[in-house]
């Protein structure tokens, strides 16, 4: 039961998944709203919940076994808990109960997020730039036919994208253009028909039971 | 000899500081570079502007600080086209992390024409020319939903009012109101809008991604899925030269202010990779 009880749950809201598609009829459509605007939204509540309690759990036990790099867990203990009582009682820009402002000094959830998350995002996307720069350098190398092919098109794109492609000559942004819209076009519907084919069977040996390794455990 | 393994060996902190200096130098200047528009930025352009008055344009804001220096500058330069043309917006996020930066977005270009307003109808006021209909997880929910009614999907807004009680909402019920949905983002979130959105409620779709993103969504922009595709930097740039060169904006124009950037940083790495490829085939050919 402890198997099938799930199998049976897949099978059916799968075929209800597949046949709100097909079937136009109010009793049809009814059902997949209430499915999508109850039950879904109930169930991604619950996974919400478990996500940010394995998360705290986990850093509670790096702590308690202190664990390589355990101090940092503290950092995202402390943020976690100080961003969400922020976020749950001070509301938009400080329109909640909670006051989130002392004097001109703002902490409101919009001012935290302004602050705090873009620059540091930024900062670790920023980075990549670097690596990309050092990494191309050292192993964007004409090795072969494809690698050479490859290594000419990315210049014409790279130049083809900024002004000075323009100057060098009209026809460069066109022709840039064109390896977007063209050869690339036929490459990636390639793998996007093979990817959904790919997606279409193994949707159905999951609704239909065939493949159970989500279930866990091995059979 | 040592010259050889020299090319092939430069540290890689030499690469950095000439990556910083290229990159910061021109941003500090902030003089705007002049771009051609592509056609497929002017047929989104095209599609915002002909939007008619009882029809909305919805705003997916889709990306977080990571993706701002590409995505931002379009999220502006499409609030700006649409709020001078009196185009009626929707904006909304499937994921939480953009929030803020949708938030910040419709904030700062609200002020923008707030500013300059004369009167009550000039102003941009919440509620009857835009609404921010906040988060609504998983994404799948309200793509699918709002086909049947967006204030079902979105009972309140982002700011906890119910949607049903704001005057722009009372006339916008689902897609087929929705004349354009422009999807800003660096994932794989426009490609749900074609399969779940167009393909079930035929609402329009359109695009802005990172460049480096591009190449998987030139395909939909090639079979008409989408109306329209901004593609990076490059392509919020052409955005806002449209919004300054026919509806007179002179704003701040942040993806044509960086394009200098972006050019000598390309240039720097097209360099590097000549210098590393030369050193190969040099020390190759000695082996021989």
């Amino acid at each position: 039961m402890k198997r099938t009880f799930p199998l049976i749950l897949v099978f059916i809201f799968g075929i209800i998944g597949i046949i709100t598609f097909i079937i136009p009829h109010p009793i049809v459509q009814n059902l997949d709203e209430s499915i999508r605007n109850d039950i879904l939204k109930i169930l991604v509540a619950f996974a919400l919940v478990l996500g940010l309690g394995s998360l705290l759990k986990v850093h509670m036990d790096k702590i308690k076994r202190k664990r390589e790099n355990w101090k940092y867990s503290w950092i995202l203990i402390i943020s976690f808990l100080v961003s969400s009582i922020i976020g749950l009682f001070g509301g938009v820009e400080g329109a909640g109960p909670l006051r989130t402002s002392i004097g001109s000094f703002h902490f409101d959830i919009q001012t935290l997020y302004e602050n705090i998350f873009m620059p540091l995002g930024a900062t670790m996307f920023a980075l990549l730039a670097f690596y990309m720069a050092s990494a191309s350098y050292r192993a964007f190398r004409a090795r072969s036919y494809e690698a050479t092919l490859l290594l000419i098109t990315a210049f014409i794109i790279m130049i083809g994208i900024i002004p000075l492609g323009e100057k060098i000559s009209p026809h460069l942004p066109s022709f840039a253009q064109w390896i977007m819209t063209v050869p690339n076009v036929a490459g990636q519907r390639g793998i996007l028909l093979g990817v959904a084919l790919g997606i279409i069977a193994t949707s159905l040996k999951i609704i239909l039971g065939i493949e159970r390794s989500w279930l866990g455990g091995g059979e | 000899m040592k010259f050889i393994e020299r090319l092939t060996t430069i540290d890689r902190r030499i690469i950095y500081i000439i990556l910083v200096i290229v990159v910061v130098i021109p941003l500090i200047s902030r003089s705007p570079e002049r771009v051609r528009v592509m056609l497929p930025v002017e047929k989104l352009y095209n599609a915002v502007d002909t939007i008619p008055k009882d029809k909305v344009l919805i705003i997916d804001f889709e990306y977080a600080p990571q993706d701002m220096p590409e995505l931002e500058p379009m999220g502006f330069a499409l609030l700006r086209h649409a709020f001078e043309k009196r185009i009626k917006v929707l904006a909304l996020c499937l994921f939480v992390q953009p929030l803020g930066l949708a938030q910040k977005a419709l904030t700062q270009v609200t002020e923008e024409f707030n500013s300059v307003a004369q009167s009550n109808a000039d102003s941009i006021i919440y509620g009857r020319d835009y609404v921010f209909l906040g988060w609504q997880p998983p994404p799948l929910i309200p793509i699918i939903g709002m086909g049947t009614s967006i204030t079902n999907v979105y009972p309140s807004d982002y700011y906890g009012n119910k949607t049903d009680t704001l005057p722009l909402m009372k006339h916008i019920k689902n897609y087929n109101d929705v004349a354009l949905l422009v999807s800003l983002c660096a994932g794989s979130i426009p490609r749900s809008w074609i399969a779940y959105a167009q393909n079930r409620f035929g609402v329009a779709v359109a695009a802005g991604v990172t460049a480096v993103s591009a190449a998987d969504f030139y395909q939909y922009y090639q079979t008409g899925q989408f109306t329209g595709l901004m593609t990076g930097m490059k392509g919020a740039a052409e955005y806002e030269e449209l919004v300054e060169t026919r509806l007179g904006i002179k704003k701040s124009r942040k993806a044509s202010e960086a394009l200098p950037s972006l050019t000598y940083g390309h240039l720097v790495m097209i360099a590097f990779i000549i210098i590393g490829n030369v050193g190969y085939f040099m020390q190759r050919r000695r082996r021989k």
